[in-house]
Parts: structure tokens; sequence; C-alpha cells
């Protein structure tokens, strides 16, 4: 369970990422959170396993309060969180199952680490979990061989790899291609439904967090204006969550990026 | 596409644990191979109070030669230093040029080139020292031996880089340069000269944080600078003339490599004028 | 159209650029050429080098037939003093190798201490890029003829000195390119529990492996070269023949050193492409 009581962010330059968020997230929620760029999206998911601190109030992860945790602390707590990102963050020199098999390495004696020696159990695990985002046949490729979609599956193999209770994914189908999106959202919720992980992504993609979350944020300037379940999402509500603009449909929000990677991905497939 | 399994897959896993181990083998056996001859020797009696005389010159320089404005004060003989590499610079780069031409393949025909090639190899590969202590015997010992050193000693390097810069010459301009009927002489004033200078300037400033460095080790061999003094300070143990050449070969070397670095930036970036 | 804004450099607050009034009626301000300023200063520069070193080229032309006779016997090498190269050569190898990999081995840890993306302890950070600053400025032959005296003569001493000047370059390149590579795989494996060491080593070294291998290489090259003349202070290696022959006008032999360092170079670089080209 997550829980943030009157949090706030204040960046050093003064910037006010957050403002008094209380909020409750159940073992097993699916959350989408939705906003404008630069709303404290990124802020609000990366608090939860300090990549970024809080300056007010408190945040309560699975029963430990997340500001007190130091070094050591601070480590064993995050083994239980996984993180995906929009640039999905591999070592692109590297094979797949390497990254995969790096999510052991805080667990494992520094001269296993030093000279990268996994178990035999390590490597069925880290198989299997490849096999659940069905890239189980581009075990021993190079990371810098695979398309978006297929890295962003490779970052999902490494997370769950490691056994998390939660997940955290910045942006995670920002830099797909429409079709790769709604792919690796499908993952997401089967690992939702079939493993009971808490998910919470940050999404422009509006009808891709209305059709696989179960429950929906919105958040502007920092401060939380929905919070309910993605069903009761209406026109009106998306109104007051971008501020007022219309609100586009995921279609007619293919920015440039996405097109190149349209582009890249139908040579690719 | 037939269903991988697991299992199936952790068989797959390509063997190169084994080689990595034969690597790490080689190298271990080389480095055994290595200090097998190596012995330590042990400290000698003196050593302990070498290595403190060394700190104590460092932190308490002799400064009276420090500040000696003679023939064997510190300051002229940090100008003796860098005027050697200053001309061995110029001199070398004035050099190389012909070398250079005479070995890019784009410019004469190609056993020619790989003759002068193979001069070229042999300049760089005979260490600085040894050239010294051939021009020594006709120049005698002093700083102008270190100047001929370093003026044939640089040619090596310098031509390497130039010979790249020349072969990378972009021919297409000067066809649209004949076009617009211009005589050789023109051609290559407007249309190769711009292309190689900012390079060639480059190189030659690269060279020159090099000659410096080496110029304050020729003196060894008696061919001027500071290093000759310094190495004589070492050997009779005045730690305190060892401390005020160290420290001034330290700050004139940190000075040199910041500033040929900042210009070669610039000019790598272009000229901001 | 004048930047007002923009501050003139100092050159043109002195020398004003020329001020040009085109036939459509634009103005163009052209700034002069540094051209003659810049030979001024080079003319300046060379008269006082000449002076400092006593520039003679007479004295090149006169005895020029000296080093026509010097350089005859150093072409033709004296064979039948091969045997006596053989030791002293090997020597000279095996004090740039250990050299090279106790210098490589220590300069890893310490260009992870000097890169800003890695280290956000400020002051270490600039203390480690001092000594390694200082490591590079002292001439091997300097590290040399200090560390003779205080381990004896010989190998060792040798060794030490390549091991120094190693430390401080490899440090130099491999901290300049760790800040070039990409940090995001670095950030993932801190999100999900890893210490910064485990990190990089991780995220971050299969990024920098082929670029450190590389490097260590190159250093190897430049230490062959370099060790050679060290036995001239009494360090161990080619060096003390070189010192010997010289001194003994012995030209050819010293002829004979040359060709075998010349043949060994040549197969050290030609080893170390073929290595290269296995990584890359």
């Amino acid at each position: 369970m997550i829980e943030f009581k009157d949090v706030s962010k204040t960046y050093p330059n003064g910037t006010k990422g957050l403002k008094h968020i209380n909020l409750q997230i159940d073992q097993g929620e699916f959350v989408a959170i939705i906003g404008l760029s630069g709303a404290g999206k990124s802020t609000l998911i990366r608090t939860i396993n300090r990549m970024i601190d809080i300056t007010e109030g408190q945040l309560i992860v699975d029963g430990t309060d997340v500001m007190t945790l130091k070094g050591k602390d601070l480590r064993r707590f995050r083994r239980k969180i996984g993180m995906i990102f929009q640039s999905f963050n591999l070592v692109s020199r590297a094979s797949v199952i390497k990254n995969v098999l790096s999510s052991n390495v805080p667990d494992m004696p520094w001269y296993k680490v030093f000279f990268g020696i996994y178990s035999q159990e390590q490597k069925i695990k880290a198989l299997e979990a490849l096999d659940k985002v069905n890239i189980l046949d581009k075990a021993y490729h190079r990371c810098d061989e695979l398309s978006g979609g297929q890295m962003q599956r490779v970052a999902l193999a490494r997370t769950l790899a490691q056994n998390p209770t939660i997940i955290l994914a910045d942006e995670p189908v920002a830099s797909l291609d429409p079709i790769m999106a709604d792919v690796v959202m499908s993952d997401f919720a089967k690992i939702n439904k079939e493993m009971n992980i808490s998910i919470l992504l940050n999404i422009h993609h509006v009808d891709l967090a209305l059709k696989y979350a179960t429950r929906v944020i919105g958040v502007r300037a920092g401060e939380i204006v929905y919070d309910g379940p993605a069903d009761k999402v209406t026109d009106a509500v998306l109104d007051q969550v971008y501020n007022g603009k219309a609100v586009p449909k995921s279609t007619d929000i293919v920015t440039e990026a996405d097109a190149e990677e349209i582009a890249e991905v139908t040579e690719n497939e | 596409m037939t269903e991988l399994t697991v299992m199936e897959q952790l068989q797959a896993e390509p063997k190169n644990f084994w080689k990595r181990v034969l690597i790490f083998l080689v190298i271990l056996a080389l480095v055994v191979w290595g200090s097998g001859s190596i012995h330590y020797p042990g400290m000698t009696e003196k050593g302990i109070g070498i290595a403190s005389g060394i700190v104590h010159g460092i932190f308490h320089p002799n400064k009276e030669l420090l500040f000696d404005l003679g023939d064997s004060g510190v300051p002229f003989l940090v100008l003796q230093t860098i005027a050697i590499a200053v001309l061995g610079t110029i001199f070398g780069a004035i050099l190389a040029v012909p070398f250079s031409f005479l070995a890019s393949t784009n410019i004469v025909p190609k056993p020619v080139a790989y003759f002068f090639r193979a001069l070229i190899l042999m300049i760089r590969t005979i260490p600085s020292m040894i050239w010294a202590l051939v021009w020594i015997r006709v120049t005698g010992p002093g700083a102008f031996c270190g100047v001929v050193t370093q003026s044939v000693c640089s040619i090596g390097m310098i031509s390497k880089m130039y010979i790249t810069a020349i072969e990378d010459l972009d021919t297409g301009i000067l066809e649209s340069l004949d076009a617009a009927g211009c005589n050789t002489f023109q051609k290559v004033r407007v249309g190769i000269l711009p292309q190689l200078s900012a390079s060639f300037i480059s190189t030659a400033i690269y060279r020159f944080d090099i000659n410096l460095k080496d110029a304050t080790t020729l003196g060894i061999v008696g061919a001027g600078g500071i290093g000759s003094p310094l190495v004589q300070s070492i050997t009779y143990g005045r730690w305190s003339n060892v401390g005020a050449f160290l420290l001034a070969l330290i700050i004139l070397v940190l000075i040199i490599e910041y500033a040929s670095t900042k210009i070669r930036n610039r000019l790598a970036r272009g000229k901001a004028n | 159209m004048s930047e007002a804004g923009r501050k003139l450099p100092l050159f043109d607050q002195i020398i004003k650029p020329e001020h040009i009034v085109l036939n459509n009626g634009h103005e163009i301000d052209r700034p002069r050429s540094r051209i003659p300023l810049i030979i001024a200063c080079l003319v300046l520069v060379i008269w006082v080098s000449l002076r400092a070193t006593g520039f003679n080229l007479a004295t090149i032309i006169s005895r020029a037939g000296q080093l026509k006779v010097i350089l005859g016997q150093i072409f033709h090498p004296n064979f039948a003093y091969f045997p006596k190269v053989v030791s002293p050569l090997i020597d000279t190898i095996k004090m740039s190798i250990v050299g090279t990999v106790v210098g490589c081995v220590i300069g890893l840890p310490l260009s992870i201490l000097a890169s800003s993306n890695i280290n956000s302890n400020h002051p270490v950070l600039l203390f480690i890029r001092f000594i390694l600053s200082l490591m590079r400025s002292i001439p091997t032959l300097i590290y040399a003829s200090i560390l003779t005296l205080v381990f004896d003569l010989g190998t060792f001493a040798g060794t030490i000195a390549i091991a120094f000047f190693t430390i401080g370059i490899v440090a130099k390149m491999l901290y300049e390119s760790i800040e070039t590579i990409d940090m995001k795989p670095y950030e993932a494996m801190t999100s999900f529990g890893a210490s910064t060491l485990q990190a990089f080593w991780t995220a971050c070294m299969p990024q920098i492996l082929p670029t450190y291998i590389d490097d260590c290489l190159y250093c190897f090259e430049l230490n062959v070269r370099a060790s050679t003349i060290l036995g001239y202070v009494g360090a161990g290696g080619l060096g003390v023949l070189i010192r010997e022959r010289t001194g003994l006008r012995a030209y050819s032999d010293l002829g004979m050193v040359l060709l075998t360092l010349f043949i060994v170079v040549f197969l050290i670089d030609l080893l170390n492409d073929y290595i290269r080209s296995k990584i890359s």
C-alpha cells in the first residue's frame, strides 16, 4: 500500500513539483496518471522509490516511511519496487539476458558482480521473465539490435526478475508507436492481474489509460484534480485535467517522435 | 516459429566463460613472467631520506634559484625550455610539409609514398633521446642540440597527422576553381590551403605540447633546458634545488597543456572572430 | 546593423573594424585582419627563442659530415652484437608490461573517482584530478632518476616509474570517456537498489570496456618506447646499452640496438592492431 500524506515537493530552484498530495493506493491496483507535461506526473512517480526526495509531508510505502531510509535500507527498500523508463535504460552493448540478470546485482557478493557470474537459478528466472513478455527467442541478442517495443519488454522482464510488489513506469509507451504501445500496455495489464503487482504509470495516451487502467489520477500543476475509476472519466474530467483544453484522442496526438518510431518499426517488423 | 522453451534457451547460452578465463590467464601469465626478473631490491639505506628530502624540497624550494635572473636561474631555464620547444616545433612543422606531401598517396605514386612513409615511421620509432645523443656530436652540448633534435623528431608525428589531412582533401573544389579560370598557384592558395591550415596549426600546437614535455628531459643527455640541472640536483641530493626545478616544471607543463587544449578546441570549433 | 549588446573582443576595441557602406546602402563592420599581429608576435617569439638557445645554422652545415659518419654507422648495424641486445630488450619489454598493467589497474578506480557523473563529491573529484595532472606533468625519466636513488639501480625503479606515468595518462583518458557514456542504465540500476559501485560496474563498465582496452594498448605502445631510454638514468633495459655504446662511440652497435627496437615496436603495433580489430 502506498500512502501520500500531505506530500509537497519544492525543487531547489523554487519550482513546486507537488502541492499537498493526499493519496492512497492499495496493493494490486493499476493506476494511470494523466496530465500535461510538467504537471508533476514524473515527480509523483519518482518520489515513491525516492529517486526524488519529497520536501514536506509523509510518504509511506508498505508500512515504511520512505524519507527515513538511508543507504543500505533505501537500497533494500528499492528492491521491491520495479521501475520502467521512457527510454528503456538498458545497457545497449550488452546482451538481452545480461540486462535482465543485472536486476540480481544488488543481492550478489562483490566478486560475483565483478566477474558477472550468475547462478543457474538466476538464469532460469531471467529466461522465464523474458518468456512472460514473449521475447525469449531474443535472449542472446545484443540490446541495440532490438526495436523500441522489444527493448521496453526487455526492461519489463528485468523488472519482473526482481520480484517487485510495485512497478513504477515513467512514460513507458511515450517513445513507442501506437501498436507497440498497446502491446506493452496489455503486458502491464497481464502482469498486474496474474501477479497482483501494483502498477503506477504516467501516460499521455488517454485512450490507452482508460482501456487498461483500473484507476485514473489526473494531475494539474502539482495537484490532484481527478482520482477515480477509469470508467468514470468523462470529457468534462479530461477537460479539467488538461486545463480547459479540448481533449485530443490518442490517434491525434501522434507526435513527431512517434511518427519516426512508426516508420522505424514498420521497417523492422 | 516453433515455441522455444526456457530450458532450451538455457542450453543455447553462448559459452564464452572459458574464453574469458583464458584471456585473464594470459594477462596473468604475462605479468608473472614480467615481474619474474624485476626484484624488489629494497629501499636503499638513503632511500627514505631521499624520499622525504624531495617532499621537503618541493614545499621548501630554493627561493634564490627560483628568482635568479642569471643563466642558471629557474626563469632563464624555463624560457630556454620553451624556446627549444618553440623552435623545434616550428622547424619540425615546416620540414614536415614536403615529407607529408611526398608520402600522400593522392599526390605522388604509391612506391614513392611508401618509401617516405617508412622513413617517417623510422623517425617516429627512434626515441628523441637517441636523436639527441647523435646530434650532440654535431652541435655540441647545449640548447642548440635540443632544437635540432626536436626539429627532426617532430617530423615523424607531424607528418603522420598532415598526411591524414592531405588525404582527406576535398578535390571537388579544385574543379570549381578550374571552371572559374584559376591558375595552379591560385588553386593551391584558395582551394587547398584553407582546407589544410586549421588541421596543420592544430597539429603543430599539439606537437608543441609534446615537445615541451620532451624538452624538459632532453637536458639529461646534455641538450639544454631545465632537465640537466634538475637531474644533477637529484644526483647530488640538493633537495631544495630539486624542489625549485620540479615546481617550475610542473607549473610550466600544466599551463601549456591547459592552453594547448583550449586553443585546439577553439580551432576545432572554428575561429570565433 | 551592429550587435550593440555584445562586447567586442579586445583586439577590435583597440583597432576599430573598418566601416563599409555597400552600394545598396547596407552598412557592415569588417573586423581588421589579425594576421599582421600574429606574424609580429611569431617573429618576436622566434627571435627570443633563437637567442635563448644559441641557434647557429653554420655549425650544422660545417659539421654535417660528422652526422653523415654517425648515421652511416648506425645504418650498418653490427649484427654480431645482437646476442648482447636480447637480455636488456627482454628487460625493457617486461618493465613495460608490468608497468602498464599495474598503471592501468590502479588508473581505473582513480578515473571513476575523477568522473563528475559518477562521483558527486566535488572536493574529492578536484583533488583526484589535481593529483592526476601532477602525475602526468612529471616525465617518466625524472621519476626514474629519483626512483633509482630510492630503490637502487635496476628494473624495479623503471617499472614503478612507468606505472606512475601510466596511471596519470590512463585515468585522464578514461574519465574523459566515462563522462560521455549513457547514464540511463545506471539510473535504472540505482532505481532497483544497486549501490553506486554495483551500478557502475554492471551498467557503465560494458560501455567503457572497449575504450579502456584501447587506452591500455595505447599506453603499452608509449611505454615500450619510453622504457627503452629509462636505462639511461640507470633504470634497466635497453637504455643501459644505449648509454654505454654512445659513450664508446660504437655507433654500429647502437644501430643494432635501434634495429631490434624498431622491429619489436613494429611487431607490438601489429599485435595491438590485431587485438583492436578483434574487439570492435
